[in-house]
């Protein structure tokens, strides 16, 4: 309240009345305060106004303050023009402020409000004007600039004959409330994504029952089951498990452990289709209820993942008892044909040539060898000529790894050879290999090595391991033929086989 | 192994079918016997050659590996054994891997010493004579 005041200086006699007029007005407060006054005679502008305080139910009223004073609600009651006339002690607290200080004041004195949504207050008094009453919530303010949420009744007090005598406000504060209905809200939600996105299934069960209350979705295409044909069925049921002793087993073996665990169970989907699951059993009281959760796990994949592993450590283990036995026929004819002063030198160039092969076996995952690679590979020795010496010229070809094989070891004989007697052992020789696949019903493959500009070429008296290698064993690996000519001017080889029985797959063919 | 029909008791006349499909270990399984006085019945690849041979009858004994290019040959192991013909396998799976065609059959692995094998196959036509 704001009034001005014209001040001029006092004489000396207002003075002493003033101070008198103080005094008494000082009196009455601590009798009011006191509860000794029963009514107020205020001299207005508009003539004389009663307040009563305390009257023939003087009796009842200070019952009713008692009770009022002791609810932890804060009530506040206002006369018609706003202005409060009570407070509790719940209202004191929570404002902030005493009786004293705002009794008589306005309720902005106390706190402002702030609606939350837009047009709130227009809404508000238009219910209190029609029904007579408000509930909702909103945002007050207090005087030092605390905010907090209240949620707040409002009634119109009417007197006996039905004339509004002022407003009365019931408040409560629910800023915690609903800071703690905000964080099961968030729960609930961020536990039902949880939930729904699981990428294993989730079935609750009753414990009592042993059916099923709850189910997630990813269980329901698990089980190719819709939601609500599984509440309310049993495990047994569904197919996890196998019957109902089973279930039974299950549940007597909860109620002791309260957990059970199964590390693979077939499940039969209702259309037949077979997973392997895990199951997690636990048993849990859930508000008084016990309940038992059960998340199920499709290991069907990490199975068959498993298998494959287990086929491939086999594989494996297979492919290098076959790759020893192999070295160790190599060995064996290299020391039978060769000049044993040479052994450990020629063993060691045919186990690199076998060991190139294999490096480009694991290169495509044992799906065969690009041809020109495997020719790279085993030239690798005399790399600085392909290209200039060595000319290499076929079309892109994955042979499969049998022939590959075969094909690999003697193009190594053959350059050994050319390097020692041929093409390679001077300064001007030269190799063509060239490979083809021709033909196209059944197309064949032909693979040739010709050596020109190299000494003359005289046929060695016997048959070493070399000419086996390039002969009988190239034939076999491709179940082709092998024809091998010491010709004067240039050592020639060449081998021929149905494409199909040489290549993974033929990516290309000759245009 | 089954009990061996072996009329031939001179091991130089003894004809033996190689069934295996890794060319340089057949080569040289193939003169290691050549070495130790043995005949070739033949030497085979695929599943198709060795029941031929075999159907042919004109093999003592048989030395087979257990996978050609991916094909099992228990058919090979059925058709000696119907034919009461001994055999031994070889394989770089180990016994524990084996199917049961090959069951009771004389097992090596491999790789193995090549004296092993021929020691092996004598003890085939030993067993055959007792």
């Amino acid at each position: 309240m704001s009034k001005e005041f014209k001040l001029r200086q006092p004489r000396g006699t207002e003075i002493v009345a003033l101070r008198a007029q103080l005094k008494e007005a000082r009196e009455v407060l601590k009798a009011i305060r006191s509860g000794e006054v029963d009514a107020l005679i205020v001299e207005g502008v508009g003539g004389p106004q009663i307040y009563t305080l305390q009257g023939l139910d003087a009796e009842t009223n200070r019952f009713r303050g008692e009770i009022l004073a002791q609810i932890s609600d804060a009530v506040i009651a206002c006369d018609p023009e706003g202005r409060v006339i009570y407070l509790n002690a719940a209202a004191e607290q929570l404002y902030g402020v005493t009786s004293t200080m705002v009794l008589g004041e306005r309720l902005s004195e106390i706190y402002s409000t702030r609606w939350e949504v837009a047009g709130g207050e227009a809404l508000a008094l238009a219910e209190l004007r029609e029904r007579g009453e408000w509930r909702g919530e909103k945002v007050h303010i207090r005087r030092d600039g605390r905010e907090f949420q209240v949620e707040s009744r409002v009634t119109i007090l009417r007197g006996i004959t039905g004339k509004p005598m002022g407003r009365l406000a019931v408040v409560r504060d629910v800023t915690e409330r609903n800071r703690h209905e905000d964080k099961v809200r968030v729960s609930e939600i961020r536990y039902r994504r949880l939930f729904e996105a699981a990428q294993d299934g989730v079935l609750i069960l009753d414990s009592g029952s042993g059916k099923i209350i709850e189910a997630n979705p990813f269980m329901t295409r698990l089980l190719d089951y819709p939601r609500d044909e599984l509440i309310g069925r049993e495990l047994f049921e569904i197919g996890l498990l196998k019957d109902e002793a089973t279930s039974r087993k299950m549940f007597e073996t909860l109620r002791k452990t309260n957990e059970v665990r199964y590390d693979n169970l077939p499940l039969e989907g209702r259309t037949g289709l077979h997973h392997e699951v895990e199951v997690v059993a636990n048993r849990y009281d859930e508000s008084g209820r016990s309940v038992i959760q059960c998340n199920i796990r499709d290991i069907t994949e990490r199975r068959r993942t498993e298998e494959h592993v287990k086929h491939l450590m086999a594989e494996v283990n297979h492919r290098a008892k076959n790759l020893l036995a192999v070295v160790q026929a190599v060995a064996q004819q290299t020391a039978k044909h060769g000049d044993p002063a040479t052994f450990t030198m020629r063993l060691a160039d045919r186990i690199s040539s076998l060991a190139a092969g294999q490096d480009l076996l694991v290169k495509t995952e044992w799906q065969g060898i690009d041809m020109a690679d495997l020719v790279e590979a085993q030239l690798a020795h005399c790399q600085e000529w392909i290209g200039t010496r060595i000319l290499l010229h076929g079309p892109p070809l994955r042979l499969a790894a049998g022939p590959a094989q075969g094909i690999g070891m003697a193009l190594h004989e053959l350059a050994t050879n050319a390097a020692k007697y041929g093409a390679l052992s001077n300064r001007v020789g030269k190799v063509h290999i060239h490979w083809q696949v021709s033909g196209d019903l059944d197309p064949g493959f032909s693979i040739s090595w010709r050596e020109s500009d190299g000494p003359r070429v005289i046929a060695p008296a016997r048959k070493g391991f070399g000419q086996v290698v390039i002969g009988r064993l190239a034939e076999a690996a491709v179940s082709g033929c092998a024809a091998i000519d010491f010709r004067e001017d240039g050592f020639a080889w060449s081998l021929s086989a149905q494409a199909r029985d040489v290549a993974a797959s033929v990516v290309a063919r000759q245009p | 192994m089954s009990k061996g029909r072996i009329g031939r008791t001179n091991l130089s006349d003894a004809r033996i079918l190689l069934v295996e499909d890794e060319p340089m270990l057949a080569y040289a399984l193939e003169e290691s016997l050549i070495d130790a006085g043995f005949q070739i019945a033949g030497v085979a690849g695929r599943l198709e050659q060795a029941l031929t041979i075999v159907a042919g009858g004109n093999c003592d004994a048989a030395i087979i590996d257990v996978n050609l290019a991916g094909v099992s040959s228990a058919p090979v192991a059925s058709a000696l054994v119907a034919g009461s013909i001994p055999f031994i396998v070889v394989s770089g799976y180990s016994r524990q891997q084996q199917q049961d065609a090959f069951a009771g059959a004389r097992f090596i692995q491999k790789p193995c010493r090549p004296d092993d094998l021929i020691k092996a196959l004598r003890g085939l036509f030993t067993e055959g004579q007792e």
